[in-house]
Protein backbone atom coordinates (compact mmCIF):
# COMPACT_ATOMS: atom_id res chain seq x y z
CA UNK A 1 0.00 0.00 0.00
CA UNK A 2 1.49 3.27 -0.80
CA UNK A 3 1.11 6.12 2.07
CA UNK A 4 -1.59 8.31 2.63
CA UNK A 5 -0.70 11.86 2.49
CA UNK A 6 -1.44 14.44 5.11
CA UNK A 7 -4.30 15.36 3.35
CA UNK A 8 -5.57 11.66 2.73
CA UNK A 9 -5.29 11.16 6.40
CA UNK A 10 -7.10 14.19 7.44
CA UNK A 11 -10.18 13.35 5.20
CA UNK A 12 -9.65 9.57 6.81
CA UNK A 13 -10.47 10.96 9.97
CA UNK A 14 -12.77 13.95 9.95
CA UNK A 15 -14.52 11.39 7.54
CA UNK A 16 -14.73 8.96 10.23
CA UNK A 17 -15.82 11.47 13.16
CA UNK A 18 -18.71 12.50 10.82
CA UNK A 19 -20.00 9.18 10.29
CA UNK A 20 -19.15 9.07 6.45
CA UNK A 21 -16.79 7.22 5.93
CA UNK A 22 -14.13 7.52 2.44
CA UNK A 23 -16.51 4.83 0.59
CA UNK A 24 -19.82 5.96 1.64
CA UNK A 25 -20.70 3.72 4.98
CA UNK A 26 -21.45 4.63 8.47
CA UNK A 27 -19.46 3.91 10.89
CA UNK A 28 -21.26 0.46 11.90
CA UNK A 29 -21.65 -0.87 8.41
CA UNK A 30 -19.48 -3.59 6.90
CA UNK A 31 -18.62 -4.29 3.21
CA UNK A 32 -20.81 -6.50 1.49
CA UNK A 33 -19.54 -10.21 1.96
CA UNK A 34 -19.74 -12.99 -0.78
CA UNK A 35 -19.34 -16.34 0.17
CA UNK A 36 -18.81 -19.77 -2.04
CA UNK A 37 -18.56 -23.11 -0.49
CA UNK A 38 -17.13 -26.45 -1.29
CA UNK A 39 -14.52 -24.52 -3.26
CA UNK A 40 -11.49 -27.42 -2.60
CA UNK A 41 -12.93 -30.64 -3.14
CA UNK A 42 -9.70 -32.73 -1.75
CA UNK A 43 -10.71 -31.00 1.70
CA UNK A 44 -13.99 -31.88 3.93
CA UNK A 45 -15.20 -28.61 4.14
CA UNK A 46 -14.30 -25.19 2.33
CA UNK A 47 -15.37 -22.18 1.93
CA UNK A 48 -14.04 -18.38 0.25
CA UNK A 49 -14.79 -15.28 1.76
CA UNK A 50 -14.55 -12.05 0.24
CA UNK A 51 -15.53 -8.70 2.25
CA UNK A 52 -14.90 -6.19 -0.11
CA UNK A 53 -11.14 -6.50 -1.30
CA UNK A 54 -10.37 -8.83 1.37
CA UNK A 55 -10.56 -12.40 0.24
CA UNK A 56 -9.49 -15.55 2.45
CA UNK A 57 -10.10 -19.14 1.55
CA UNK A 58 -10.47 -21.42 4.84
CA UNK A 59 -10.46 -25.14 4.44
CA UNK A 60 -11.14 -28.23 7.09
CA UNK A 61 -9.06 -31.57 6.78
CA UNK A 62 -10.25 -34.20 9.19
CA UNK A 63 -8.11 -37.02 9.87
CA UNK A 64 -7.89 -39.63 11.77
CA UNK A 65 -5.86 -39.44 15.39
CA UNK A 66 -5.26 -40.15 18.62
CA UNK A 67 -6.48 -38.47 21.69
CA UNK A 68 -4.71 -36.33 23.72
CA UNK A 69 -3.41 -38.02 27.41
CA UNK A 70 -5.13 -34.80 28.91
CA UNK A 71 -8.01 -34.97 27.54
CA UNK A 72 -8.68 -38.38 26.37
CA UNK A 73 -12.73 -37.81 25.41
CA UNK A 74 -12.26 -34.87 23.63
CA UNK A 75 -11.12 -34.49 19.59
CA UNK A 76 -8.39 -32.08 18.54
CA UNK A 77 -8.86 -28.91 16.30
CA UNK A 78 -5.98 -27.02 15.02
CA UNK A 79 -6.16 -23.60 13.60
CA UNK A 80 -3.53 -22.46 11.12
CA UNK A 81 -3.66 -18.89 9.25
CA UNK A 82 -1.09 -18.52 5.89
CA UNK A 83 -0.60 -14.97 4.58
CA UNK A 84 0.29 -15.56 1.20
CA UNK A 85 2.58 -13.15 -0.49
CA UNK A 86 -0.29 -12.92 -3.67
CA UNK A 87 -1.67 -10.39 -0.80
CA UNK A 88 1.07 -8.36 -0.27
CA UNK A 89 4.89 -8.62 -1.21
CA UNK A 90 5.93 -8.50 2.27
CA UNK A 91 4.13 -11.62 3.27
CA UNK A 92 6.98 -13.65 1.36
CA UNK A 93 9.37 -16.04 3.43
CA UNK A 94 9.28 -15.31 6.99
CA UNK A 95 7.60 -12.10 6.58
CA UNK A 96 4.33 -12.81 7.32
CA UNK A 97 4.67 -14.74 9.74
CA UNK A 98 4.29 -12.73 12.82
CA UNK A 99 0.84 -11.92 11.67
CA UNK A 100 -0.23 -15.08 10.68
CA UNK A 101 0.87 -16.20 14.25
CA UNK A 102 -1.31 -13.38 15.67
CA UNK A 103 -4.21 -14.50 13.60
CA UNK A 104 -4.21 -17.95 14.42
CA UNK A 105 -4.24 -17.26 18.15
CA UNK A 106 -6.83 -15.18 18.07
CA UNK A 107 -9.26 -17.53 16.43
CA UNK A 108 -8.33 -20.69 18.31
CA UNK A 109 -9.19 -18.10 21.30
CA UNK A 110 -12.25 -17.37 19.70
CA UNK A 111 -13.14 -20.44 18.47
CA UNK A 112 -11.94 -23.41 21.01
CA UNK A 113 -13.62 -21.60 24.33
CA UNK A 114 -12.30 -21.81 27.61
CA UNK A 115 -9.85 -24.82 28.65
CA UNK A 116 -12.85 -26.85 30.11
CA UNK A 117 -14.37 -26.79 26.50
CA UNK A 118 -17.13 -24.08 27.09
CA UNK A 119 -17.93 -21.56 24.96
CA UNK A 120 -16.28 -23.41 21.98
CA UNK A 121 -17.68 -23.36 18.69
CA UNK A 122 -16.95 -27.21 18.25
CA UNK A 123 -18.03 -29.36 20.38
CA UNK A 124 -14.87 -31.24 20.72
CA UNK A 125 -16.67 -34.67 22.45
CA UNK A 126 -18.58 -35.38 19.19
CA UNK A 127 -15.31 -35.55 17.28
CA UNK A 128 -14.64 -38.63 19.72
CA UNK A 129 -14.69 -41.63 18.12
CA UNK A 130 -13.32 -44.01 20.44
CA UNK A 131 -12.34 -42.57 23.67
CA UNK A 132 -9.13 -42.28 24.49
CA UNK A 133 -7.75 -44.58 21.45
CA UNK A 134 -9.41 -42.76 17.88
CA UNK A 135 -10.59 -39.12 17.44
CA UNK A 136 -11.53 -37.04 14.92
CA UNK A 137 -8.02 -34.32 14.36
CA UNK A 138 -9.65 -31.36 12.70
CA UNK A 139 -7.09 -29.29 10.85
CA UNK A 140 -8.39 -25.82 9.64
CA UNK A 141 -6.44 -23.91 7.46
CA UNK A 142 -6.93 -20.45 6.22
CA UNK A 143 -5.39 -19.01 3.43
CA UNK A 144 -5.53 -15.19 2.93
CA UNK A 145 -5.53 -14.18 -0.56
CA UNK A 146 -5.59 -10.22 -0.88
CA UNK A 147 -5.55 -8.13 2.08
CA UNK A 148 -7.55 -5.22 2.49
CA UNK A 149 -8.16 -5.14 6.39
CA UNK A 150 -9.97 -6.31 8.50
CA UNK A 151 -8.37 -10.22 8.46
CA UNK A 152 -9.77 -11.43 11.60
CA UNK A 153 -13.69 -11.26 10.62
CA UNK A 154 -13.55 -12.43 7.12
CA UNK A 155 -11.13 -15.23 8.55
CA UNK A 156 -13.34 -16.33 10.74
CA UNK A 157 -16.48 -16.27 8.74
CA UNK A 158 -14.90 -18.19 6.11
CA UNK A 159 -13.97 -20.82 8.83
CA UNK A 160 -17.79 -20.29 9.68
CA UNK A 161 -19.02 -20.87 6.16
CA UNK A 162 -16.55 -24.27 6.20
CA UNK A 163 -17.95 -26.09 9.05
CA UNK A 164 -21.03 -25.88 7.40
CA UNK A 165 -19.85 -26.97 4.12
CA UNK A 166 -18.16 -29.74 6.53
CA UNK A 167 -18.96 -33.34 6.40
CA UNK A 168 -16.84 -35.76 7.89
CA UNK A 169 -17.25 -39.18 6.87
CA UNK A 170 -19.03 -41.97 9.17
CA UNK A 171 -17.03 -44.27 10.78
CA UNK A 172 -17.75 -48.14 12.02
CA UNK A 173 -15.04 -48.96 14.59
CA UNK A 174 -13.86 -52.71 15.10
CA UNK A 175 -12.81 -52.71 18.75
CA UNK A 176 -9.69 -55.24 19.13
CA UNK A 177 -10.05 -58.09 21.25
CA UNK A 178 -8.14 -56.97 24.02
CA UNK A 179 -8.26 -53.14 25.18
CA UNK A 180 -4.79 -52.15 24.45
CA UNK A 181 -5.06 -53.50 20.95
CA UNK A 182 -5.71 -50.31 18.20
CA UNK A 183 -9.26 -50.68 16.68
CA UNK A 184 -10.41 -51.40 13.31
CA UNK A 185 -11.29 -48.39 11.29
CA UNK A 186 -13.60 -48.32 7.80
CA UNK A 187 -14.05 -44.97 6.51
CA UNK A 188 -17.35 -44.90 4.37
CA UNK A 189 -17.08 -43.28 1.65
CA UNK A 190 -21.09 -42.18 1.45
CA UNK A 191 -22.40 -41.33 4.67
CA UNK A 192 -21.44 -37.86 5.83
CA UNK A 193 -22.25 -36.26 9.24
CA UNK A 194 -22.93 -32.54 8.84
CA UNK A 195 -21.69 -29.69 11.78
CA UNK A 196 -24.18 -27.93 13.59
CA UNK A 197 -22.70 -23.92 13.36
CA UNK A 198 -25.55 -22.22 14.92
CA UNK A 199 -23.17 -22.01 17.74
CA UNK A 200 -20.16 -20.97 16.15
CA UNK A 201 -19.16 -17.05 16.89
CA UNK A 202 -18.56 -14.38 14.22
CA UNK A 203 -15.43 -11.86 15.32
CA UNK A 204 -16.23 -8.36 14.82
CA UNK A 205 -13.60 -6.11 14.71
CA UNK A 206 -13.79 -2.76 16.13
CA UNK A 207 -11.24 -0.49 15.13
CA UNK A 208 -10.62 3.07 16.94
CA UNK A 209 -9.25 6.27 14.85
CA UNK A 210 -9.12 9.55 17.20
CA UNK A 211 -12.00 9.17 19.42
CA UNK A 212 -14.97 7.05 17.35
CA UNK A 213 -14.89 3.80 16.52
CA UNK A 214 -15.46 1.60 13.52
CA UNK A 215 -16.78 -1.38 11.87
CA UNK A 216 -14.79 -3.62 9.32
CA UNK A 217 -12.10 -1.22 8.52
CA UNK A 218 -10.17 -1.07 5.26
CA UNK A 219 -6.25 -1.03 5.41
CA UNK A 220 -6.21 2.73 4.89
CA UNK A 221 -8.40 2.61 7.65
CA UNK A 222 -6.25 0.39 9.70
CA UNK A 223 -2.93 2.20 9.23
CA UNK A 224 -4.22 5.80 11.21
CA UNK A 225 -5.74 3.13 14.00
CA UNK A 226 -4.74 3.79 17.31
CA UNK A 227 -6.04 0.74 18.65
CA UNK A 228 -8.16 -1.89 18.11
CA UNK A 229 -10.61 -4.50 19.81
CA UNK A 230 -11.71 -7.76 18.13
CA UNK A 231 -14.95 -9.17 19.62
CA UNK A 232 -16.18 -12.37 19.27
CA UNK A 233 -20.00 -13.25 19.57
CA UNK A 234 -22.55 -15.87 19.12
CA UNK A 235 -25.97 -15.88 18.37
CA UNK A 236 -27.09 -15.71 21.57
CA UNK A 237 -25.45 -12.40 22.41
CA UNK A 238 -22.27 -13.98 24.42
CA UNK A 239 -18.92 -13.12 24.00
CA UNK A 240 -16.87 -15.62 23.25
CA UNK A 241 -13.52 -14.42 22.98
CA UNK A 242 -12.05 -10.94 22.98
CA UNK A 243 -8.87 -9.64 21.77
CA UNK A 244 -7.09 -6.44 22.16
CA UNK A 245 -4.56 -5.37 19.28
CA UNK A 246 -2.41 -2.38 18.89
CA UNK A 247 -0.65 -0.71 20.81
CA UNK A 248 -2.61 2.14 22.74
CA UNK A 249 -3.65 1.74 25.78
CA UNK A 250 -7.37 1.81 26.43
CA UNK A 251 -9.52 3.24 29.07
CA UNK A 252 -11.73 0.37 30.70
CA UNK A 253 -15.47 2.44 29.89
CA UNK A 254 -14.32 2.77 26.23
CA UNK A 255 -13.71 -1.38 26.29
CA UNK A 256 -16.88 -1.88 28.03
CA UNK A 257 -18.59 0.96 25.39
CA UNK A 258 -16.64 -1.14 22.27
CA UNK A 259 -17.44 -4.57 23.26
CA UNK A 260 -21.96 -3.30 23.40
CA UNK A 261 -21.26 -2.10 20.10
CA UNK A 262 -19.68 -5.38 18.56
CA UNK A 263 -22.70 -7.15 20.42
CA UNK A 264 -25.26 -4.68 18.52
CA UNK A 265 -23.57 -5.14 15.24
CA UNK A 266 -22.58 -8.53 15.15
CA UNK A 267 -26.50 -9.44 15.75
CA UNK A 268 -27.00 -8.35 12.11
CA UNK A 269 -23.50 -9.31 10.76
CA UNK A 270 -24.80 -13.26 11.61
CA UNK A 271 -27.58 -12.71 9.93
CA UNK A 272 -26.57 -11.70 6.68
CA UNK A 273 -23.33 -14.66 7.03
CA UNK A 274 -26.08 -17.43 7.71
CA UNK A 275 -28.16 -16.22 5.08
CA UNK A 276 -25.20 -16.03 2.71
CA UNK A 277 -23.95 -19.23 3.81
CA UNK A 278 -27.42 -21.11 3.05
CA UNK A 279 -27.53 -19.53 -0.79
CA UNK A 280 -24.03 -20.82 -1.23
CA UNK A 281 -24.69 -24.11 -0.07
CA UNK A 282 -27.87 -23.56 -2.32
CA UNK A 283 -26.34 -23.18 -5.73
CA UNK A 284 -23.54 -25.53 -5.03
CA UNK A 285 -25.93 -28.34 -5.46
CA UNK B 1 7.82 -57.02 32.36
CA UNK B 2 8.85 -53.11 31.74
CA UNK B 3 9.97 -50.99 34.93
CA UNK B 4 7.75 -48.39 36.27
CA UNK B 5 8.34 -44.93 35.83
CA UNK B 6 8.48 -42.49 38.01
CA UNK B 7 5.73 -40.21 35.69
CA UNK B 8 3.22 -38.19 37.48
CA UNK B 9 -0.33 -40.05 36.84
CA UNK B 10 -1.91 -38.23 33.90
CA UNK B 11 -4.75 -40.45 33.61
CA UNK B 12 -7.98 -42.05 35.15
CA UNK B 13 -6.27 -40.72 38.43
CA UNK B 14 -5.87 -37.06 37.42
CA UNK B 15 -8.72 -36.95 35.30
CA UNK B 16 -10.99 -38.05 38.53
CA UNK B 17 -9.79 -35.33 40.44
CA UNK B 18 -10.30 -33.17 37.79
CA UNK B 19 -14.03 -34.02 37.94
CA UNK B 20 -14.13 -34.20 41.63
CA UNK B 21 -13.04 -30.40 41.45
CA UNK B 22 -15.53 -28.97 38.72
CA UNK B 23 -18.46 -30.91 41.04
CA UNK B 24 -17.16 -29.02 43.84
CA UNK B 25 -17.12 -25.73 42.01
CA UNK B 26 -20.88 -25.80 41.12
CA UNK B 27 -21.48 -24.90 44.41
CA UNK B 28 -21.28 -21.37 45.45
CA UNK B 29 -18.91 -21.94 48.15
CA UNK B 30 -16.07 -23.99 48.42
CA UNK B 31 -11.99 -23.57 49.70
CA UNK B 32 -9.50 -23.38 46.76
CA UNK B 33 -6.93 -25.56 47.15
CA UNK B 34 -4.51 -22.98 49.05
CA UNK B 35 -7.17 -21.82 51.16
CA UNK B 36 -7.41 -18.13 49.29
CA UNK B 37 -10.84 -16.65 48.77
CA UNK B 38 -12.37 -16.38 45.20
CA UNK B 39 -10.86 -12.63 44.87
CA UNK B 40 -7.56 -12.90 47.38
CA UNK B 41 -4.36 -12.94 45.10
CA UNK B 42 -1.28 -15.12 45.79
CA UNK B 43 1.08 -13.25 47.94
CA UNK B 44 3.97 -11.65 45.43
CA UNK B 45 7.49 -11.58 46.36
CA UNK B 46 9.39 -9.43 44.02
CA UNK B 47 13.27 -8.55 43.70
CA UNK B 48 15.20 -6.31 41.34
CA UNK B 49 18.34 -6.77 40.54
CA UNK B 50 18.85 -10.36 39.68
CA UNK B 51 21.05 -10.61 37.11
CA UNK B 52 23.96 -8.83 37.26
CA UNK B 53 25.20 -8.60 33.61
CA UNK B 54 21.81 -7.50 32.69
CA UNK B 55 21.09 -3.33 32.36
CA UNK B 56 18.00 -4.54 34.74
CA UNK B 57 16.41 -7.15 35.63
CA UNK B 58 13.71 -8.64 37.97
CA UNK B 59 12.17 -12.22 39.34
CA UNK B 60 9.31 -12.44 40.51
CA UNK B 61 7.42 -15.63 42.95
CA UNK B 62 3.77 -15.56 42.66
CA UNK B 63 2.66 -18.72 44.52
CA UNK B 64 4.61 -21.73 42.89
CA UNK B 65 5.09 -19.06 39.66
CA UNK B 66 8.53 -18.54 39.16
CA UNK B 67 10.07 -16.03 36.63
CA UNK B 68 13.39 -14.35 36.11
CA UNK B 69 13.07 -11.47 33.25
CA UNK B 70 16.39 -9.79 32.18
CA UNK B 71 16.52 -6.65 29.85
CA UNK B 72 19.40 -5.62 27.98
CA UNK B 73 19.60 -2.08 26.28
CA UNK B 74 19.59 0.20 24.36
CA UNK B 75 21.91 -1.31 22.34
CA UNK B 76 22.82 -2.10 18.88
CA UNK B 77 20.06 -4.80 17.58
CA UNK B 78 21.78 -7.75 16.10
CA UNK B 79 19.04 -7.68 12.85
CA UNK B 80 20.65 -4.85 10.46
CA UNK B 81 17.69 -3.11 10.67
CA UNK B 82 16.63 0.71 8.51
CA UNK B 83 17.21 3.53 10.40
CA UNK B 84 14.57 3.91 12.06
CA UNK B 85 13.87 7.54 15.03
CA UNK B 86 12.10 5.27 17.76
CA UNK B 87 13.63 2.46 19.09
CA UNK B 88 12.32 -1.42 19.10
CA UNK B 89 11.29 -3.38 21.64
CA UNK B 90 11.97 -7.25 21.46
CA UNK B 91 10.65 -9.97 23.97
CA UNK B 92 11.33 -13.42 24.35
CA UNK B 93 9.71 -15.53 26.61
CA UNK B 94 11.20 -19.26 27.55
CA UNK B 95 10.35 -22.27 29.44
CA UNK B 96 12.62 -23.66 31.34
CA UNK B 97 12.22 -27.52 30.75
CA UNK B 98 11.27 -28.40 33.98
CA UNK B 99 8.91 -25.77 34.32
CA UNK B 100 6.10 -27.94 33.71
CA UNK B 101 4.91 -31.36 35.33
CA UNK B 102 5.04 -32.71 31.61
CA UNK B 103 9.11 -32.16 30.60
CA UNK B 104 9.14 -29.44 28.30
CA UNK B 105 5.79 -29.07 27.89
CA UNK B 106 5.92 -24.90 27.89
CA UNK B 107 6.09 -24.53 23.83
CA UNK B 108 3.96 -21.24 23.92
CA UNK B 109 6.81 -19.24 23.61
CA UNK B 110 6.16 -17.34 20.14
CA UNK B 111 2.70 -16.40 21.67
CA UNK B 112 3.80 -15.80 24.88
CA UNK B 113 6.29 -13.52 23.83
CA UNK B 114 4.22 -11.67 20.92
CA UNK B 115 1.10 -11.15 24.00
CA UNK B 116 4.13 -9.64 26.40
CA UNK B 117 5.33 -7.28 23.48
CA UNK B 118 1.86 -6.25 23.10
CA UNK B 119 1.26 -5.80 26.74
CA UNK B 120 4.47 -3.69 26.88
CA UNK B 121 4.89 -1.32 23.98
CA UNK B 122 1.80 0.95 25.18
CA UNK B 123 4.18 1.68 28.43
CA UNK B 124 7.56 1.98 26.67
CA UNK B 125 8.47 5.32 24.91
CA UNK B 126 10.14 4.41 22.31
CA UNK B 127 11.18 7.78 20.95
CA UNK B 128 13.97 8.13 23.97
CA UNK B 129 16.35 5.21 22.41
CA UNK B 130 15.89 5.86 18.67
CA UNK B 131 18.15 3.32 16.29
CA UNK B 132 18.49 1.12 18.92
CA UNK B 133 16.71 -2.00 20.46
CA UNK B 134 15.54 -2.80 24.00
CA UNK B 135 16.06 -7.08 24.38
CA UNK B 136 13.60 -8.15 26.94
CA UNK B 137 14.41 -12.18 28.22
CA UNK B 138 11.53 -13.89 30.47
CA UNK B 139 12.67 -17.13 31.76
CA UNK B 140 10.08 -18.96 33.50
CA UNK B 141 12.06 -21.27 36.06
CA UNK B 142 8.04 -22.86 37.07
CA UNK B 143 4.94 -22.48 35.88
CA UNK B 144 2.24 -22.55 38.58
CA UNK B 145 -0.66 -21.29 37.08
CA UNK B 146 -1.43 -17.41 35.88
CA UNK B 147 1.80 -17.45 33.88
CA UNK B 148 1.26 -14.70 31.59
CA UNK B 149 0.48 -11.83 33.80
CA UNK B 150 3.30 -13.09 36.16
CA UNK B 151 5.61 -12.72 33.26
CA UNK B 152 4.36 -9.19 32.13
CA UNK B 153 4.41 -7.48 35.76
CA UNK B 154 8.18 -9.11 36.27
CA UNK B 155 8.95 -7.48 32.69
CA UNK B 156 7.74 -4.12 33.41
CA UNK B 157 9.93 -4.11 37.11
CA UNK B 158 12.97 -5.38 35.15
CA UNK B 159 12.45 -2.08 32.57
CA UNK B 160 12.21 0.15 35.16
CA UNK B 161 14.84 -1.36 37.14
CA UNK B 162 17.23 -0.80 33.33
CA UNK B 163 16.21 2.56 33.71
CA UNK B 164 14.17 2.25 30.65
CA UNK B 165 11.38 5.45 29.93
CA UNK B 166 8.13 4.29 30.72
CA UNK B 167 4.54 6.00 31.06
CA UNK B 168 3.83 3.96 34.03
CA UNK B 169 4.63 0.32 35.40
CA UNK B 170 2.48 -2.15 33.24
CA UNK B 171 0.74 -4.56 36.03
CA UNK B 172 -1.13 -7.63 34.92
CA UNK B 173 -3.66 -10.04 36.70
CA UNK B 174 -5.82 -12.68 35.39
CA UNK B 175 -8.88 -14.39 36.32
CA UNK B 176 -10.81 -17.53 35.88
CA UNK B 177 -14.32 -18.16 35.40
CA UNK B 178 -15.36 -21.59 36.66
CA UNK B 179 -18.67 -22.77 36.67
CA UNK B 180 -20.64 -19.21 38.29
CA UNK B 181 -17.78 -18.41 40.42
CA UNK B 182 -15.06 -15.53 38.93
CA UNK B 183 -11.75 -16.53 40.58
CA UNK B 184 -8.32 -14.16 40.59
CA UNK B 185 -5.22 -15.61 39.89
CA UNK B 186 -5.80 -18.93 39.35
CA UNK B 187 -3.14 -22.04 40.18
CA UNK B 188 -2.47 -24.47 37.94
CA UNK B 189 -5.22 -26.81 39.00
CA UNK B 190 -7.77 -23.92 38.58
CA UNK B 191 -6.86 -23.40 34.97
CA UNK B 192 -6.74 -26.57 33.74
CA UNK B 193 -10.73 -26.83 34.55
CA UNK B 194 -11.62 -23.33 33.71
CA UNK B 195 -14.37 -22.59 31.67
CA UNK B 196 -13.37 -19.04 30.85
CA UNK B 197 -10.39 -17.09 31.27
CA UNK B 198 -9.84 -13.28 31.43
CA UNK B 199 -5.86 -11.64 31.15
CA UNK B 200 -5.81 -7.79 31.82
CA UNK B 201 -2.73 -5.57 31.18
CA UNK B 202 -2.57 -2.30 32.68
CA UNK B 203 -1.16 1.22 33.94
CA UNK B 204 -2.91 2.17 36.46
CA UNK B 205 -1.60 5.86 36.74
CA UNK B 206 -3.08 6.63 33.49
CA UNK B 207 -6.12 3.87 33.71
CA UNK B 208 -5.26 2.56 30.50
CA UNK B 209 -5.42 -1.17 29.46
CA UNK B 210 -2.28 -2.09 27.33
CA UNK B 211 -3.52 -5.37 26.52
CA UNK B 212 -6.79 -7.67 27.53
CA UNK B 213 -7.44 -11.56 26.31
CA UNK B 214 -10.85 -13.24 26.57
CA UNK B 215 -11.58 -16.85 25.99
CA UNK B 216 -14.76 -19.02 26.98
CA UNK B 217 -18.22 -17.43 27.15
CA UNK B 218 -19.43 -14.21 29.00
CA UNK B 219 -22.29 -12.04 29.11
CA UNK B 220 -21.68 -8.69 29.12
CA UNK B 221 -22.10 -7.79 33.10
CA UNK B 222 -19.52 -10.52 33.90
CA UNK B 223 -16.80 -9.28 32.05
CA UNK B 224 -17.40 -5.31 33.64
CA UNK B 225 -17.19 -7.51 37.09
CA UNK B 226 -13.79 -9.37 35.75
CA UNK B 227 -12.79 -6.54 34.66
CA UNK B 228 -13.34 -4.43 37.91
CA UNK B 229 -11.51 -7.08 40.15
CA UNK B 230 -8.56 -6.84 37.93
CA UNK B 231 -8.06 -3.37 37.50
CA UNK B 232 -8.60 -3.04 40.98
CA UNK B 233 -5.62 -5.96 41.66
CA UNK B 234 -3.62 -4.50 39.41
CA UNK B 235 -3.12 -0.98 41.13
CA UNK B 236 -2.42 -3.07 44.52
CA UNK B 237 0.04 -4.51 42.77
CA UNK B 238 1.66 -1.49 41.13
CA UNK B 239 1.94 0.08 44.60
CA UNK B 240 3.86 -3.31 45.69
CA UNK B 241 5.91 -3.06 42.60
CA UNK B 242 6.64 0.50 43.07
CA UNK B 243 7.86 -0.33 47.34
CA UNK B 244 10.21 -2.96 45.76
CA UNK B 245 11.92 -0.54 43.26
CA UNK B 246 12.17 2.23 46.28
CA UNK B 247 13.99 -0.65 48.70
CA UNK B 248 16.56 -1.33 45.94
CA UNK B 249 17.34 1.98 45.04
CA UNK B 250 17.38 2.47 48.74
CA UNK B 251 19.72 0.01 49.42
CA UNK B 252 21.96 0.77 46.91
CA UNK B 253 22.18 4.60 47.43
Amino acid sequence: MVGLSEGEKQFLRGGIEQNLRADGRTRNQFRPIYVETGVIPQANGSARVRLGATEVIASIKAELGKPSILHPDKGKVSIFVDCSPTAAPIYEGKGGEELSMELSVALERCLLGGKSGAGAAIDLSLLVLVEGKVCWDLYVDALVVSSDGNLLDSLAAAIKAALSNTGLPKVNVVLGASPEEQPEVDVSDEEFLQFDTSAVPVIVTLTKVGKQYIVDATSEEESQMSSAVSVSVNRNGQICGLTKRGGAGLDPSVIHDMVSVAKYVSQEFISVLDSEVAAAEASEE
Amino acid sequence: MAASTYSPSQGAERRQRQQQMRRLSIQSDWDRSDGRSFIQCRPAFLRTGAANAASGSAYAEFGTTKVIVSVFGPRESKKAMAYSDIGRLNCNVTFTTFATSVRGQGSDNKVYSAMLHKALEGAVMLETFPKTTVDVFALVLESGGSDLPVIISCASLALADAGIMMFDLVSSVSVSCIGKNILIDPTIEEEICQDGSLVLACMPARNEVTQLTLTGEWSLPKIDEAMGLCMDACVKLTGIMRTCLKESANLSS
